[in-house]
């Protein structure tokens, strides 16, 4: 199966680590992953709290391009999800605006029909929870915050897991032989979305150093994002504290990549604010007990 | 379609509101600042002007006050749409213009800069995605298109 891998702009932009361990992991998976041209998904909380029709019409924009393709577009962040998911489905709910949305496409020759699927990535590896257990190289032995963020669970229409109480990403930690550690308000958010990390910096601040507390507080060896906006946040974030937390940050593509053998300095972790030192040690000696 | 205030009230059952208070309880933003999303539910279905209210803008959209409230009311969406009718007011944080002008500029909010594209070929990806940003005719195609829709004109008038 072929998809269109939308990174967005801070996989691509801003950590293009998370980017190659996606290509790194899906080949693993016999994935087929094409690039095409896409924008800006548009940011949620920044262009939908200004114009919901604007938004609408540059997401269009962007499902129509795998569209065109005749594929699924495949996103690897929430944001870009929270946008090109619930845009898909409201322009299938809401016949009359894809009209007014076509009005402005068509400016462009581009067209939404409505005939391709908007996925989130942790719904293709949900499916291939064997194959991945299967291609497992080397048992991490780590104990992993898992941070599910805001827009993959909510709004709940979008499907799939319980929002109260979602089981996948514990699930896939355990498949990879890591421990997932327990933290009070771990479904909270991390305080980025909603144009409050550019709009509101002390505010965002304030919410990142709540969770980081429960996080630091339930010895946690990394936390596990899966959302580049998220990880930036948790990862970059750090740096803008007071409190040295010095937790490391890793999207799940970059976990699943450490456990199937891939080194870290492949898959990019130096590049990280925050050290990832001790997991790229973990992993090194996880490789080493293997060839003995 | 920046929906005015009734629409909102009716088209997220603001009226069903009855103030018990799960949506602040639960509220991220809340418990570290002044947003009160009861207290804003309670006004807006009350008729109470709240556009002017730096507060709309504490809200990270997280959606969790929407999947808990007993009532239903849609609470994250009308407070998405209050924003819209903020915005036409002026009532928006200056530093967003920042973000939209790039996603204009260069079709992404976070452009790509000259250390990155290092870091990207160091990790042998291509030096620039092949992203809209990185050929002409699909940027100037949605330049034009940015052109056309709302949000250009509506931030250069509230800039006056
Ligand atoms: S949770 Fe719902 S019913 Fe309760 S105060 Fe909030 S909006 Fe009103
Ligand atoms: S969506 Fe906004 S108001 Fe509702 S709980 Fe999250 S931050 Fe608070």
């Amino acid at each position: 199966m072929r998809y269109s891998l939308f990174p967005g702009c801070i996989a691509k932009n801003l950590y293009p680590s998370i980017e190659k361990a996606t290509s790194i992991v899906f080949k693993e998976l016999g994935i087929e992953l094409v690039e095409d041209p896409y924008t800006c998904c548009p940011a949620p909380g920044v262009i939908r709290s200004y114009d919901f029709d604007s938004w609408l019409v540059i997401a269009a924009r962007n499902i129509a391009t795998a569209e065109a393709r005749g594929i699924p577009l495949l996103t690897i962040c929430n944001g870009c999800y929270g946008t090109l998911g619930a845009a898909d489905r409201y322009l299938k709910e809401h016949p009359e605006s894809v009209e007014r949305v076509n009005k402005f496409l068509g400016m462009i020759e581009m067209r939404y029909q409505g005939t391709t699927r908007v996925i989130h990535f942790v719904d293709l590896i949900k499916e291939r929870l064997p194959q991945i257990r299967e291609a497992v190289k080397v048992e991490l032995d780590l104990k992993v915050a898992i941070h599910y963020g805001c827009h993959y669970l909510k709004p709940s229409a979008h499907g799939g897991e319980n929002p109260e109480r979602p089981e996948i990403l514990e699930k896939i930690v355990e498949c990879l032989g890591c421990e997932s550690v327990d933290f009070p308000e771990k479904l909270s958010c991390c305080g980025a979305g909603g144009g409050v990390w550019s709009g509101n910096e002390d505010l965002s601040m304030a919410i990142l150093q709540r969770k980081l507390n429960f996080i630091k507080k339930a010895g946690a060896d990394c936390i596990l994002d899966i959302c580049p906006f998220c990880h930036l946040q948790l990862d970059q974030g750090q740096k803008r504290l007071k409190t040295r937390f010095e937790i490391p940050v890793l999207h799940l593509n970059q976990l699943i990549g450490l456990s199937f053998g891939i080194k870290d300095k492949i898959l990019g972790l130096h590049t990280h604010m925050v050290s990832t030192r001790n997991i790229a040690k973990n992993a090194k000696k996880a490789r080493k007990d293997l060839l003995q | 379609m920046a929906l005015d205030l009734p629409s909102i009230i009716k088209n997220f059952d603001l009226r069903k509101c009855m103030q018990c208070g799960k949506c602040s309880a639960s509220c991220p933003a809340g418990f570290e600042s002044n947003l009160k999303t009861r207290m804003i539910i309670y006004m807006a279905k009350s008729g109470i002007d709240v556009l002017d209210l730096n507060e709309l803008w504490s809200c990270t959209t997280c959606y969790t006050c929407q999947e808990r409230c007993p009532k239903g009311v849609k609470v994250t969406d009308a407070i998405i749409f209050l924003r819209n009718l903020a915005a036409r007011r002026g009532n928006f944080p200056r530093i967003h213009l920042t973000a939209i002008k790039a996603i204009y500029d260069t079709s992404n909010g976070f452009p790509l800069t000259p250390e990155i594209s290092k870091i990207r070929s160091l990790l042998g990806l291509s030096k620039e995605p092949a992203d809209v940003a990185h050929n002409e005719e699909a940027l100037s195609k949605f330049r034009r298109l940015m052109e056309s829709i709302d949000i250009i004109n509506m931030i250069r008038e509230a800039q006056k």
